[in-house]
């Protein structure tokens, strides 16, 4: 049976060539297709370093249609009213469980981080991973993510600030702390400590409930994350970004992994990996909300779409 | 048959006994503070993806995948409807036969994403275990698990029944159902495919079919070690490992 990091690659390009859908870029003409040889991408290189502008279809997207988004034709991008009232219904009409959906999103993340950046791609000498979990359902998610993380490997520690009581949260600290992974007291002041103790950092701190003004400790924990230099992923929304409309001089993540169907704010995502997680929306809700999900790849839990 | 591991598959890897089983089902729950939500998420998730691994839909000679997923009164009975569930996400044609339904808020939430989802629930059982193997390409044995002792009530006795003379693969969740969870029953079903959850059970050792399946990748390190229970690793993100 070949070893755990020979699947691990097979995985990974199975679901780049399949999320890589052959499409146009109207305003310019030229099209790519299936496979990483076709990749404009592969022509710029891949420079890992950031700010660069993935060799695609470049910021100026075509806006017309439906799908006035990146990504594959049709794929919607959902306001944020809309994420609240699918998410509204998955609980309501589905009778889902939130415990049932975040353990499936928390898995999608921990999935799309590890097919992204493997252990073996850490220059830390341990694969180590700061999640920064938010007050809310994301900061659970993160909670879900890091539990998931360390049974593929990887060593999480969460920095939890602001802790639900409900059972749900208090039932997932529990099952953390008992996976032996630290919780921080207290925040790294530094950006540069935060670069030289992880080599990813989770973001689960905001999602697409957020509005208004960012409050403490969330503040000064986000300015600090805009410095740091190693990736960061983003569960659902960037946090600090306004759901709809982004926030161009907010954090900037390298991969975004959004949960569902990706949001609005997703249009102004310049990462290098953006993810679609959560695979558990009912087809005739799908087809409510016009959501023109791509397939998921065989039984993945994860789809890459850039 | 020497040493702790006293069973097929890799080496070390212990089967347990039916108490271990209950014990580390407790633990989780109570210790771990995990939910049966969760978990049950988790593990119904596992015995999707080991079907769809095992029976890919391109290898349905039915003109659908069709399976049908029988579930029994209890936890395995939840786990039929999660893997049911995760089956149509993956394009199966699940149909479900549910005759002893729990009335937990858990069961009746399962039972209405199943519904939501268009998966039908039979009336009644095929009475000819030839009418199953026309309609269907696989059924999912979700009758009882880890917890089973004693006689089988009615209605599952007749269902077992019918169930033994189908000659299309059964894919069994955690214990092919009417076995003794430790000894077997060598008269019982025979199941083409197995899934254990969290580690296989002695009963597994008398397990003949053709894919043997570990699922349910949550059980902590902590917990791991205390039981010894020597699982291999999990392949990559994968949340099922092929054992035979």
């Amino acid at each position: 049976m070949p070893g755990p990091r020979a699947l691990l690659g097979l995985g990974l390009l199975a679901a780049a060539a399949a999320a890589r859908a052959g499409g146009r870029c109207p305003e310019r003409g030229w099209s790519w297709g299936r496979g990483w040889n076709r990749s404009w991408g592969r022509e710029r290189g891949w420079n890992r370093s950031r700010g660069w502008e993935r060799g695609r279809c470049l910021p100026r997207r075509a806006m017309h249609g439906p799908s006035a988004g990146p990504g594959p034709a049709g794929l919607r991008f959902l306001g944020q009213e809309e994420a609240q009232a699918i998410d509204q219904e998955l609980f309501t009409e589905y009778k889902f469980s939130v415990d049932q959906l975040m353990e499936l999103a928390g898995l999608s993340c921990a999935t799309a981080i590890a097919k992204a950046y493997p252990p073996s791609s850490f220059t830390t000498s341990q694969p180590a991973v700061l999640v920064v979990c938010g007050p809310g359902n994301n900061g659970g998610d993160g909670l879900v993510c890091a539990r998931h993380l360390k049974m593929f490997g990887y060593q999480p520690t969460v920095y939890y600030p602001k802790r639900s009581s409900k059972p749900l949260f208090e039932g997932l600290t529990t099952q953390c702390k008992k996976m032996d992974i630290p919780f921080l007291p207290e925040f790294p002041t530094e950006a540069a400590f935060i670069d030289e103790l992880y080599g990813l950092v989770v973001d689960a701190i905001f999602g697409f409930s957020f509005t208004g003004a960012v409050r403490e400790p969330f503040g000064s924990i986000l300015s600090t994350l805009e410095r740091v230099t190693v990736p960061i992923a983003s569960i659902d929304i960037p946090s600090g970004w306004d759901v709809e409309k982004g926030k161009a001089d907010g954090l900037q993540p390298d991969m975004l992994i959004s949960l569902t169907a990706p949001k609005k704010a997703a249009m102004h995502f310049t990462g290098r990996y953006h993810f679609l997680g959560g695979r558990f929306v009912p087809p005739a809700l799908q087809e409510k909300y016009a959501l023109n999900l791509p397939a998921y790849p065989g039984t993945d839990c994860v789809l890459q779409l850039t | 048959m020497h040493g702790p591991s006293a069973g097929p598959g890799p080496a070390g890897l212990r089967f347990l006994g039916q108490e271990e089983a209950q014990a580390i089902d407790q633990e989780l729950f109570t210790e771990y503070k995990f939910s049966v939500d969760q978990l049950m998420e988790l593990a119904g998730l596992s015995c999707a993806t080991a079907i769809a691994k095992a029976y890919p839909p391109s290898s349905f000679t039915t003109s659908q995948p069709a399976v049908l997923v029988v579930c029994g009164p209890g936890n395995n009975g939840g786990d039929g409807l999660v893997c049911a569930r995760h089956l149509k996400m993956f394009g199966y044609q699940p149909t479900v036969y549910y005759p002893k339904r729990s009335s937990k808020p858990l069961f009746e939430g399962l039972t209405t994403q199943c519904k939501k989802m268009d998966i039908p629930f039979l009336p009644e059982f095929p009475t000819e275990a030839a009418f199953i193997d026309e309609l269907y390409g696989l059924v999912v044995d979700a009758i009882f698990g880890f917890s089973f002792t004693g006689a089988v009530r009615e209605p599952f006795g007749s269902i077992l029944s019918t169930l033994e003379r189908v000659t299309v693969p059964i894919a069994s969740i955690d214990i092919p159902s009417g076995w003794d969870v430790e000894k077997g029953k060598a008269d019982g079903l025979q199941p083409d495919m197995l899934i254990s959850l969290t580690a296989p059970k002695k009963a597994a050792m008398h397990f003949t079919g053709r894919y043997h399946f570990l699922g349910g990748r949550f059980v902590p390190p902590a917990l791991q070690e205390k039981y010894a229970l020597n699982l291999p690793a999990y392949p990559g993100t994968d949340c099922v490992l092929q054992l035979t």
